[in-house]
């Protein structure tokens, strides 16, 4: 009975000279390939360790492990057709794997799995289905590249890119064509020695081209630091962040060697889209150049010649580049570690930013103000004063201690709070959380505002914080754990959620359009909840680009306090593609976006679009007071 | 060039304070405290000269305990190394004794520019700069916004009255009154902090100076200052009022 599908044929035997040929080419590829990758190998292990990196548990990185890189889930659900056709050539060399493997024990006479046996008859033809969609998926991936050229892979045509793309092919098809060939045939053998000639030929060119990360990438996703823009713990007396190759650290190398080129980060970057200098993929890029030219022991300064110095202070870090990318590269510690290095050793002279610096030193926040002035807008509000009765103690923040929107959200905010009965009161004295220095890289001064906050925060016994910030619930949640134990702190829109259903439901059609926050969704994986608070004001509208591809306001990373920027605004970008929606009211969940935004409206083509918080819109359909 | 900042410090401007049950300072347990702000543009002049110059900058600090945080600061910034005067903030002692006790510390050092910020946020007498040159019989020159040296002294510009300036040649030694806002400040950072461990900071306790402190001032009281508040309401059409509002602006209060 003949089976319903043929089977893969193999060449019946192979000369002495054959096997000895064969031998030959094989040890050559695989010295080529093993002499370039023991180039990379040896700088990224002789970057120093990683302060701070714990390996357990284990579990998450397994489970990110299977879902990034056994599933292509990241690939595949930010760009759907290309990731696609990417999981499918993925896919096909997982199961080629065993075929490849096979293939070359045939060559030496010792083929293990038989095309004729169940087993093989079976393995074969599913390889030859993956065969066909691998095929089918790499010239996809090839007509973009060189056809349509999307403007992110970068305006230079990688013919290496061409060439893996046609030896890739080249092996599916020699695979598919040994299905329809006679066995022990001439064909089977021309077929046999073509599919080896192209695997032959692919080894080497892995380690010196982005198909490195056929190798590296599945150990980048796995060893990643293990939370969205984590920020290593400097080690010792004399880091200071990065300043030169030394200070490099193996995984920051391993990641610059990940890279896929991709472009997927510049694709999302909002600095990049508005013509600031600012290219994240170049960045990551600048800093393989610096490894491969440098190397990780050396004194040259990294800001220079690969990465322009100007660049990392451009980020705003929305932390987009770092969601999107496939391949596990963070971009946040090593942008943020750049500026680390800058600033800590005083080395970057910016008249904003030194003006922010010494305004936090010298009033404790960064607008500014004065503790009186602060006191009178507490006397204003009659705001009670938290002395660990109540059940939250509500953080102001600067923004809501001094920015006169920022006093209107905390106003509403605390109308709610009353009408739900639940308790809270204020402290005396607040410090800024230190986001700014934080992620503009001064860590003297976040050190010193953690520490002071902390202290207060113990002796007032707040056990229960509640922010209209998401920088300050990021800053106080995460990033003071390096000098103590904060206190739970939540975002209000989490708690207003929370309490949704004894809160108005208003009667209206008003269509609102909402911008995540990338403090409150990158950061925090809070998308729902303030979309339920919308829901209760009007009609929920979404932006083009929503939830985890929000885009970015521009204030983040410092640079609300950083002055003019240098291209197109950042807010202008967000704020026109917030009105094109036709919405009467952009809502927003941070005072920072609320400020950027409102100012970027006003200036824009829908000037009468309103901007309100989540509180204010909820606070609405509160009954007015008698 | 060797460069002695004296440095002061001072509550924090804007802080809401309450006045104590003697009647004559603040309650000071809750307050928070800071370098002087002309004092910060005084260290920065002498920093920056420093850099072009080479040479030594000396941070000089008279007060309890806990003026060695300024001192410290001043030392991450970039002062080579501190000098502490140990003393009692305010038992009766006046600018005079302020800079008598200034000097004293002055002298064994011998500099080549002596530096004070103008006037304290605090009690603002702007005294104690001058007063210095004259105890240490060297020129000075005060509400100095920029200081340059030359081949024969030193160059300063000075800020005087309504935007004009003053350009001043005077040889070394000298003192200087620093006005603030001549110079950008540098910000603290961390590896400056982290050198600032192992440099100097010297204690000396005001006793050993064998100073005479007593004064020819007599604190009587201190007192918020009233704030009155009038609101007026400028009647008629946009156009009569904005004409109005121009017309108190320009000959009322005279801001115009």
């Amino acid at each position: 009975m003949t089976p319903l599908f043929g089977t893969l044929t193999e060449p019946d035997s192979f000369s002495l000279a054959e096997k000895l040929i064969f031998v030959a080419l094989a040890a050559a590829s695989v010295c080529l390939f093993w002499l370039r990758f023991r180039k990379v190998l040896a700088i990224i292990l002789a970057a120093r360790l990683d302060p701070g990196f714990k390996l357990f548990p284990l579990a998450t990185r397994l489970k990110e492990f299977a879902w990034e890189v056994l599933f292509q889930a990241k690939v595949i659900r930010q760009r759907p057709l290309p990731g696609l056709a990417h999981a499918l050539v993925f896919w096909a060399f997982l199961v080629f794997a065993l075929v490849t493997l096979n293939h070359c024990c045939v060559g030496l006479g010792v083929g293990f799995l038989d095309p004729s046996s169940g087993l093989g008859r079976f393995y074969f033809a599913v390889a030859a289905l993956f065969a066909a969609a691998c095929a089918l998926g790499i010239a996809a991936l090839f007509v973009r590249r060189f056809a349509l050229r999307p403007v992110w892979l970068g305006e230079k045509l990688s013919y290496e890119s061409g060439v893996i793309a046609a030896l890739i092919f080249v092996l599916m098809i020699t695979y598919l064509g040994a299905f329809l060939v006679a066995p022990a045939s001439a064909g089977a053998r021309i077929l046999w020695w073509l599919h080896t000639l192209a695997l032959l030929g692919f080894l080497p060119l892995i380690p010196h081209t982005k198909h490195l990360h056929l190798v590296l990438s599945p150990v980048s996703v796995f060893l990643s630091r293990g939370s969205f823009s984590s920020i290593p713990p400097l080690a010792g007396d004399d880091d200071f962040g990065l300043v030169a190759g030394t200070d490099l650290t193996r995984l920051t190398a391993l990641q610059a060697f990940s890279c896929v080129e991709c472009g997927r980060c510049t694709e999302h970057c909002p600095a990049a889209n508005t013509g600031k200098v600012l290219n994240p993929k170049e960045i990551i890029l600048g800093l393989r150049g610096y490894l491969n030219e440098s190397g990780p022991a050396s004194p040259d300064p990294l800001l220079g010649r690969f990465i322009p110095p100007e660049a990392p202070f451009q980020c705003t870090t929305c932390g987009a580049c770092e969601f999107q990318c496939p391949v596990g590269v963070e971009h946040l510690p090593l942008l943020i570690g750049l500026r680390r290095g800058a600033v800590n050793t005083g080395s970057w002279e910016d008249e904003a930013g030194g003006k922010l610096f010494t305004t936090l030193e010298r009033t404790g926040n960064p607008l500014g103000g004065s503790a009186a002035e602060r006191d009178k807008f507490l006397q204003r509000l009659r705001l009670p004063i938290f002395d660990g009765s109540q059940e939250y103690c509500l953080w102001l923040g600067c923004m809501g201690a001094y920015d006169p929107e920022g006093r209107e959200i905390i106003a509403d905010l605390t109308r709610i709070l009353d009408h739900l009965g639940t308790s809270y009161g204020v402290l005396r004295k607040e410090r800024c959380s230190g986001d700014s220095a934080r992620r503009l890289g001064n860590d003297l001064l976040f050190q010193q505002l953690a520490e002071v906050n902390l202290e207060t925060l113990a002796q007032a016994g707040a056990k229960k914080l509640l922010s209209i910030c998401p920088h300050c619930v990021r800053t106080i949640q995460e990033d003071w754990k390096e000098f103590g134990n904060p206190p739970a702190i939540e975002h209000h829109s989490e708690f207003l959620a929370r309490h949704a259903d004894r809160l108005p439901r208003q009667q209206n059609d008003e269509k609102i359009v909402y911008h995540d926050p990338c403090y409150l969704g990158r950061y925090r994986d809070i998308y729902d909840e303030p979309r339920e608070l919308v829901s209760l004001a009007g009609t929920l509208a979404e932006a083009p680009r929503s939830r985890e591809r929000s885009f970015c306001c521009g204030a983040g990373g410092g640079l609300a306090f950083l002055g003019e920027e240098t291209g197109e605004r950042i807010s202008h970008r967000r704020a026109e593609e917030l009105a094109a929606t036709g919405a009467n009211t952009v809502a927003a969940a941070c005072p920072f976006c609320n400020t950027m935004l409102r100012d970027a409206l006003a200036a824009g083509s829908a000037p009468t679009t309103q901007l309100l918080d989540i509180a204010q819109l909820v606070a609405r359909g509160l009954p007015e007071k008698i | 060039m060797k460069i002695i900042v004296a440095i002061k410090q001072v509550p924090e401007s804007g802080a809401p304070f309450k006045i104590d049950g003697s009647g004559r300072w603040i309650e000071e347990t809750d307050l928070n405290y800071n370098l002087n702000e002309s004092d910060a543009y005084a260290l920065e002049q002498a920093l920056q000269l420093r850099e072009q110059h080479d040479g030594e900058v000396v941070a000089l600090s008279a007060g309890p305990d806990r003026v060695q945080s300024v001192l410290r600061d001043a030392l991450a910034k970039g002062a080579d190394r501190a000098l502490h005067i140990r003393c009692d903030d305010r038992s009766g002692r006046d600018a005079l004794g302020t800079a008598r006790l200034l000097a004293a510390a002055i002298r064994p050092e011998s500099p080549d520019l002596v530096l004070a910020g103008l006037q304290s946020d605090d009690v603002g007498h702007g005294q104690t700069g001058v007063l210095l040159a004259a105890l240490l019989g060297m020129p000075h020159a005060s509400l100095i916004l920029q200081v340059e040296k030359t081949e024969a002294g030193l160059s300063v510009k000075r800020e005087l009255e309504e935007g004009w300036l003053q350009m001043i040649e005077l040889p070394m030694p000298a003192v200087l009154a620093i006005q603030s806002g001549g110079n950008k400040l540098r910000y603290a950072t961390l590896m400056g902090i982290k050198r600032a461990k192992t440099k100097e900071l010297r204690v000396v306790e005001s006793g050993e100076l064998g100073v005479d402190l007593a004064s020819g001032l007599v604190l009587d009281h201190v007192s918020a200052i009233r704030k009155q508040k009038s609101t007026q309401f400028l009647p008629g059409t946009p156009a009569q009022a904005a004409a109005s509002l121009v017309e108190k602006l320009q000959f009322e209060a005279r801001v115009l």
